[in-house]
């Protein structure tokens, strides 16, 4: 195995610091290839020096990294293989954590390997995200989960990361759920502290949606609990697919919880991320429209040619990134379906493409008499 | 809630609560369908096949083709004789070589379950019942129930002549009733249960063990086709010798008609070692797939079984000992390993190529849950002795390429006509 060649390393890490150190929705999206190409392609170089099985994968599809001109043809990795296989980039040596996200509906984990200089990436990334939301100055963070979900000794989840990563802005932290008897329920002691205490300091709050609807909500309601906060905004993410079962839509969701927070619904900010690419988060602008940011790129894909769609044509959202040296975090295929709304013209004034979040790929299939050989 | 989309010969959406109007109009026609010849009944049938395929709306749709062949007067007089052994039986007593007469009347009305996985499979299931003389309802997905309904609308159009008397296609029309409903709606799926006298279950695990536990009377009949998986192995002689590239052909047609989803879906080909690699092979096959007609090479997906395909591309191509050959698009999927087993169906054409030292090998691989493997043995004693070894095991048919998806009976191991009717006899005096 064999580190990327420094100059080339350096060379790459220069582009993605600059990169790092812009406003993330600056960029029009004519940039992002002349931009992530030539950083993309030396970490492909790299993946493919370090790890044979990433070798295979692209010699098997006839890749020769220099060829590859624009950011549709870079091959994507589809997100279960992180469960299926060891996706390293770098030397082994190199590797200074490996997260295992059990994902949302448990299972075999993802495994995501973290070098020093990925990890660092990944926090400035979400950094320069959550600025452009919430502004730079820490605030009071609310939790709405338990305190548990940040244990080191729990599995890494969906929910984990979001606690972890969105604390970046924290100047004091509170969960507002407990765990009693394998239930989560209201903290109600903290509850009412934070209530008495900084109803007038800048609030950011994060939790998954499911939570937040089917438990904070529920027994908020009960207790006829109420905050009015000056300034709040939630970050909410996950969950959608058993939102849709409950038949409750975004616009619902938003307006029932900024209700009970005394915030605005378009400060209710569902976000689309995940594990396998830490660092980046697709949070709603006020329009309710994800944005890309300049250090990542979104491809909706047809589910059957494979092809990028245009706007408007539903698909498998492809998530890409220049944030990692350490994993195969280049191109992600997802197993969500997407709809890209526009480019560089959303009326909230952010550059680069947006996209809405359209529901989980359906696993369910009807099999019918064609099925498995096992008796 | 039940949508009844057919009763009485009408083709007119409606509701209802329960089946006693579909049940009492069945009855009622079936009777008259019984006095139908068998032989009138074939040749209406035969009229309908030949309907069919001049049907624009229709005749494109896979399957449909199939079913207009299968509708021959000839093949409908195989299918009875196997069944009843002498056609005479299903309109009369019969003399049997015995003291006694015999007669096979139909079991009454036959509630169908059909799965979700093949456009086609109500249409055989109802002439199956026709043929018997029973009459019908079929539970039917909603998707296809337009393409049935194309198909059954002919029949009144038909009239044919037999020993001088004229005979209508409405007759066997008016004994067919289709239906849908949620099949998790208990108590809708215990009434229908009950309606029958027969029931034909076309299903996966679940729903066919769902279903058999529905209360149903005590003198019902179950025939029920489960969840089962399809292959093929082609020997060493077989692959030197000169049809075998074009039996490719046929390997890549048996793979995507109904898109892997049936049955009789070929999954893994085994390939014994021969001159060829396993990759000469699969380009060999990369160019039969290639060259399909666009109905077969691209076919609409759920974006559940892209996902499927999607991941086990990867798979292949991430891993050791594995290889890949597929298009830019999901049309069609080559996956080799050298593992001498049977592979999990990703179906949308995803074909697994092994090589193995003897066609043999595949036979510990049989089980219960194998309805068809199509095999290229050209030795006649090797032939019968893997399909006797094969068949003994568990599979239900051992075919050649491009005939696996042929509608034979028997079926699974059934012979399904024989099922749907209760063999009555009339003693001498």
């Amino acid at each position: 195995m064999m580190p990327c060649a420094e100059d080339d390393r350096s060379h790459s890490s220069r582009l993605r610091d600059i990169l790092l150190s812009k406003e993330p929705y600056s960029e029009s999206d004519a940039h992002k290839c002349e931009t992530l190409m030539p950083i993309l392609r030396e970490q492909l170089k790299g993946a493919r020096e370090n790890n044979p099985q990433i070798d295979h994968f692209l010699t098997r599809q006839g890749i020769i990294v220099d060829d590859l001109q624009n950011l549709e043809e870079v091959p994507f990795m589809p997100v279960q293989m992180f469960k299926r296989f060891d996706l390293r980039t770098c030397p082994e040596q190199a590797i200074a954590k490996i997260l295992q996200s059990s994902g949302t509906t448990g299972g075999t984990p993802s495994r995501i390997p973290l070098d020093k200089s990925t990890a660092m990436n990944q926090i400035r990334a979400l950094k320069t995200i959550l600025a452009d939301y919430l502004g730079k100055n820490r605030k009071i963070f609310l939790v709405i989960d338990h305190e548990g979900i940040n244990s080191p000794s729990m599995a890494f989840s969906a929910r984990t990361a979001g606690v972890r990563g969105l604390s970046i802005y924290a100047k004091k932290t509170f969960y507002l759920l407990k765990e009693e008897n394998g239930k989560l329920v209201l903290n109600l002691p903290v509850i009412r502290d934070v209530m008495e205490k900084y109803s007038q300091d800048d609030v950011y709050a994060f939790g998954f949606t499911y939570i937040i609807w089917t438990t904070f909500y529920e027994q908020v309601k009960k207790e006829g609990l109420r905050f009015s906060f000056k300034n709040f905004t939630l970050f909410h993410g996950g969950g959608w697919k058993k939102m849709q079962d409950l038949a409750v839509s975004k616009d619902e969701f938003s307006a029932s919880i900024a209700a009970i927070f005394g915030a605005q619904p378009e400060n209710i900010l569902d976000f689309y991320g995940m594990a396998e690419q830490t660092g980046i988060i697709f949070v709603d602008c006020k329009e309710g429209h994800k944005h890309v940011p300049a250090f990542s790129q979104v491809i909706i894909r047809d589910p059957y040619t494979l092809q990028p769609c245009p706007p408007g044509k539903p698909g498998l959202i492809e998530v890409m990134s220049v944030l990692a040296d350490s994993y195969y975090d280049q191109a992600v295929l997802t197993e969500d379906l997407g709809v890209l709304v526009g480019v560089d013209d959303c009326p909230c004034g952010r550059k680069g493409r947006y996209f809405r979040f359209v529901s989980r790929v359906e696993k369910a299939e009807v099999r019918g008499c064609g099925d498995t050989f096992r008796e | 809630m039940i949508t009844c989309h057919l009763v009485d010969g009408k083709f007119e959406k409606q509701s209802c609560t329960d089946f006693d109007g579909i049940v009492t109009s069945i009855n009622r026609n079936r009777e008259v369908l019984t006095a139908l010849p068998v032989d009138a009944i074939i040749k209406i049938l035969d009229g309908l096949g030949k309907r069919v395929l001049k049907n624009p709306e229709i005749n494109t749709v896979p399957g449909v083709s199939f079913i207009s062949l299968w509708l021959r007067r000839e093949n409908l007089d195989k299918i009875c004789q196997i069944n009843y052994s002498d056609k005479r039986y299903i309109d009369g007593f019969g003399k049997t070589g015995q003291n006694f007469l015999m007669m096979a009347q139909p079991r009454g009305i036959v509630c169908q379950w059909i799965a979700a996985n093949m456009p086609t499979l109500g249409f055989f299931s109802v002439v199956q019942a026709i043929l018997s003389k029973n009459g019908s309802i079929v539970k039917m997905p909603e998707e296809y129930v337009p393409l049935i309904s194309s198909i059954l609308r002919e029949l009144p159009a038909i009239s044919v002549e037999y020993e001088g008397k004229t005979y209508s296609g409405k007759t066997i029309l008016d004994a067919i009733a289709l239906v849908s409903f949620e099949g998790r709606t208990q108590e809708t799926s215990e009434q229908f249960s009950l309606a029958a006298d027969c029931r034909i279950i076309f299903g996966g695990s679940e729903a066919v063990r769902i279903i058999s536990r529905l209360p149903c009377r005590d003198h019902c009949e179950t025939v029920i086709f489960g969840p089962k998986y399809s292959f093929a192995v082609f020997d060493r002689e077989f692959i030197a010798s000169e049809g075998f590239r074009k039996s490719l052909d046929l390997v890549a047609k048996d793979v995507a008609v109904f898109n892997q989803m049936a049955c009789s879906s070929p999954h893994v080909l085994f390939l014994e070692k021969s001159r060829y690699s396993v990759e000469t092979i699969a380009s060999w096959l990369k160019e039969s797939f290639e060259k399909m007609p666009p109905v077969l090479r691209h076919q609409p997906i759920s974006s559940g079984m892209s996902a499927r395909i999607i991941n086990a591309r990867a798979e292949y191509q991430l891993a050791d000992g594995r290889n890949c050959i597929a298009p830019q698009d999901l049309g069609w999927t080559i996956l080799m390993n050298q593992e001498p087993c049977l592979e999990e169906p990703v179906q949308g054409k995803c074909i697994f190529l092994k090589e193995i030292g003897s066609a043999d090998e595949v036979i510990p691989l049989v089980n219960h849950k194998i309805q068809a493997i199509s095999i290229g043995i050209l030795d006649p004693v090797k032939r019968e002795s893997f399909a006797r070894q094969a068949t003994y095991r568990g599979a239900d048919r051992i075919v050649i390429p491009g005939t696996i998806h042929d509608f034979t009976l028997p079926w699974d191991g059934i012979m399904t006509l024989n099922r749907l009717v209760r063999w009555v006899i009339l003693k001498h005096s």
